[in-house]
């Protein structure tokens, strides 16, 4: 098998490499920018943006594993309508495409958001984020419903000038057929996938550590998972798959893109190494010869 | 002003100062040079991947050719730190965070709680100070501060006087500082500002301690409950706050 080309055209963009950084990990990229860190990154995926401002949970909002991280930030954002007027004319120089991350409790939330957000040129698409709560439909995550998926798809198409992804949730449902309904309604891309619900207690006290119970695990551990859903969904899908998660090499970004992702995220890496998008490209160059 | 930088650095030193407390000394005019008392840097424990993330530890002092860290071994991260050797090359991210604001030509009275102190010497260093107050569970916790006048306190007695910090600060050292540096456990510098009279807490700052994600503001792990509501971030707005900004019952609510 040949190895497959680092730069590509993905959205009707040019890309310099596959390496996404996943939301969550680099704001919306003015301070990797700052420190220098945005050489090889392929594009910049923003913290989750919702209508009103959120402030987040109350800490500890962190907790690191033995072999990974579980975080509980509770989409900490400003806001749709601060993020338009302050933000992104703030990273509309970004030497790499900015794909905007949107969350909601409800499905109209997620159209109201890209309605909003719409208004400004900075971003090439959105990343649609179906594993919150659907706190108008009784708190259970949309993305365990591949009907709610479809419903969530089909709004923000009905709404959105540009193309999105669905980021699909690993926790509950079929992640396959939730890939199709997305498609369905309209999504050009699918996120596979959100992190892993975890959990810490402390022994002494027999509680969470975490105030909010329940956490979105990540780790380089979570790689075979993360191959296994890739491999899945883009035998069953046509649109692009973006892998996310179980990245700390450049040989893991190439085992996914051989699993079928079209783009890879890398995310808690970021956190070790700011620079992993240039280290993961230059890695990958090794391995496969190419310049 | 963006002037942190991820340097590869080489360590000079290594030692145990106290039991399971290390002091670290790095070489890097790049971190050195640019540093300000009260910042941090984000020290990779270990080569490889695990763990995930790195540990922030506040610069203590400047050296001729770099800086040294002082920290104690409270888990893994830590535990890995502590076996650095003279030599060994170690990635370390820096300097991060707002430190303390050292801005105008002011006389400063520091006070610490346990490791809390493990980054006075660098604000000793560069300003003058009136007095350093230093608390500890005992004479083994006790943080070496170099300055003209310290006073130590422990709670068993083995060292300096019996008790807490607290007992220790008066109005007549408030009222000869024009500014104050507090940093210890979150229930100590709690008990510090409910103890300073009202008249004198615009003088306060204090160095506050997270767990951290990244360090450079990206993941909003960190975040410190202010007052009024809401949150502001530990690694990018701090460490260092004036004492009023911060919201001590949800902080403690925490549990770090």
């Amino acid at each position: 098998m040949s190895s497959p080309s680092l730069t590509r055209k993905f959205w009707g963009t040019e890309f310099v490499s596959p390496v996404m950084l996943a939301s969550g990990t680099s704001g919306f990229g003015e301070e990797l920018f700052k420190l220098g860190c945005l050489t090889g990154a392929g594009a910049v995926v923003s913290k989750a943006v919702t209508m009103k401002p959120r402030s987040g949970n109350p800490p500890p909002r962190l907790l690191e594993t033995p072999f990974g991280l579980l975080n509980s930030i509770g989409l900490a954002n400003p806001g749709a309508r601060y993020v338009l007027e302050n933000i992104l004319p703030a990273v509309s120089n970004l030497p790499c495409p900015l794909v905007i991350n949107v969350a909601g409790e409800s499905v109209q939330e997620f159209a109201d958001v890209v309605s909003v957000l719409k208004e400004s040129g900075v971003h090439i698409g959105y990343e649609i984020n179906v594993s919150c709560p659907n706190v108008a439909e009784g708190g259970a995550a949309f993305g365990v419903d591949p009907e709610v998926v479809f419903r969530v798809s089909e709004a923000v198409s009905q709404v959105a000038d540009r193309p999105f992804s669905v980021k699909l949730t690993p926790n509950g449902g079929d992640m396959v057929q939730a890939a199709v309904a997305a498609q369905q309604g309209g999504a050009s891309a699918v996120t596979v996938c959100n992190t892993f619900l975890g959990m810490m207690i402390d022994w002494k006290t027999g509680k969470s550590v975490i105030k909010r119970k329940v956490a979105g695990y990540t780790s380089p551990a979570l790689l075979p998972l993360v191959v296994a859903r890739v491999w899945q969904v883009s035998n069953a899908v046509s649109v692009p798959v973006i892998s996310s998660g179980g990245v700390s090499c450049g040989q893991d970004v190439l085992q996914l893109l051989a699993a079928g992702a079209e783009m890879v995220q890398v995310g808690t890496r970021l956190m070790r190494r700011p620079c992993a998008a240039g280290e993961l490209l230059d890695e990958m160059k090794k391995l496969t010869g190419e310049q | 002003m963006q002037t942190a930088g991820d340097y590869v650095c080489t360590v000079l030193s290594s030692r145990q100062v106290l039991p399971g407390v290390f002091s670290v000394e790095f070489e890097s005019p790049e971190i050195s040079s640019v540093a300000l008392p009260g910042q941090f840097v984000q020290v990779e424990p270990s080569p490889g991947v695990f763990p995930v993330t790195r540990r922030p530890v506040t610069i203590n002092r400047l050296t001729e050719s770099g800086f040294e860290l002082l920290f104690d071994v409270v888990g893994r991260g830590t535990q890995l730190m502590a076996r650095f050797l003279p030599g060994d090359m170690v990635r370390v991210m820096g300097p991060l965070g707002k430190g303390w604001d050292v801005d105008q030509d002011k006389t400063w009275l520091l006070i610490g709680g346990g490791l809390g102190a493990a980054g006075f010497q660098f604000l000793v260093d560069s300003v003058r100070s009136s007095g350093v107050i230093i608390g500890a569970s005992g004479a083994d916790r006790v943080i070496p501060v170099q300055a003209q006048t310290v006073h130590i306190v422990t709670e068993d007695g083995s060292r300096g006087s019996r008790g807490l910090v607290t007992a220790l600060i008066s109005e007549e050292l408030l009222a000869r500082a024009d500014s104050i540096a507090v940093c210890g456990p979150v229930a100590m510098m709690e008990a510090v500002w409910n103890t300073i009279p009202e008249a004198h807490r615009s003088k306060v700052q204090v160095s506050t301690e997270s767990r951290m994600g990244c360090g450079w503001g990206v993941c909003d792990g960190c975040s410190i409950p202010v007052s009024g509501g809401g949150y502001r971030k530990c690694c990018v707005e701090g460490p260092v706050f004036p004492g009023d900004t911060i919201d001590w019952k949800r902080w403690k609510e925490a549990g770090l």
